[in-house]
């Protein structure tokens, strides 16, 4: 699985601390999606997505 | 005073109280071993685990997510299972050696039962997790909480009180209450 969180991170020019409190997670936490090295739960990539402006489709590739 | 105080707390300040706290307890403990006295210990380990509980409500952020849960609960199987390899085997070499000290068997035994309550507490709790839905965590935690400071209360009051033990008197070793081991080997002064 990819997903598009950095990109879209950068994109909207926000930082991985801002991220992870509208997602309401830890910095690491982030750092790990972004690195591919965790698979989030239903919940948090809806939060990511929502924080992100876009949908867990259009962020996650599977 | 820092928990009267309405102001929020970065993590990176409560994780430094926490270490403090840590260090301090170590010494306590450490301490208490040489004295032999455990009762400040526990009572400074309820309290700073209060004042813990007290802060963590004022710490701004997240402290853990569902990352560290996850890798929390791998680590814990992990280590309960290393723990429990240890315990047991440590137990079997115990046993065989008794003959050498009295005293290999109470500890042995006492591993083996340590271990047992081990197994069934985490049967518990993963059967608890695994089928009620999970609604009310913090009951859960405080009961845990509560039943593990009243066990610990009744050990050391047990354990601690100077009951049922060898005394020195007049160079004899003199039963006091029903000690369930024989006396002391080294001399009597």
């Amino acid at each position: 699985m990819t997903n598009r969180i950095k990109e879209l991170r950068t994109k909207l020019n926000i930082t991985q601390e801002e991220l992870a409190n509208s997602a309401g997670v830890r910095r690491e936490t982030i750092v790990f999606l972004e690195q591919g090295k965790y698979n989030p739960s239903l919940n948090l990539a809806q939060a990511v997505a929502k924080a992100l402006k876009t949908t867990i489709d259009d962020l996650f590739r599977f | 005073m820092l928990i009267n105080s309405n102001k929020t707390m970065t993590i990176k300040q409560y994780q430094a109280i926490k270490l403090g706290f840590v260090v301090i307890l170590a010494v306590v403990f450490s301490q208490s071993i040489i004295f032999e006295n455990f009762l400040i210990p526990i009572a400074l380990l309820i309290v700073s685990s209060l004042i813990l509980l007290l802060l963590r409500k004022r710490v701004k952020g997240v402290l853990a997510d569902e990352r560290d849960y996850l890798t929390g609960g791998k680590a814990a199987l992990l280590a309960i299972q290393i723990y429990s390899w240890i315990a047991v085997m440590a137990m079997f070499i115990l046993y065989a050696f008794r003959d050498v000290n009295p005293a290999y068997e109470p500890i042995g035994l006492t591993l083996a039962y340590s271990t047992c309550v081990l197994m069934l507490f985490y049967a518990v709790i993963f059967r608890y997790y695994n089928k009620v839905k999970l609604g009310d965590k913090k009951l859960l935690f405080s009961v845990f909480v509560l039943a593990l400071f009243l066990a610990l209360i009744v050990f050391s009051l047990r354990l601690f009180s100077g009951e049922d033990n060898w005394i020195c008197q007049d160079g004899q070793w003199i039963e006091h209450g029903h000690p369930d081991f024989p006396a002391p080997d080294k001399e009597c002064q």
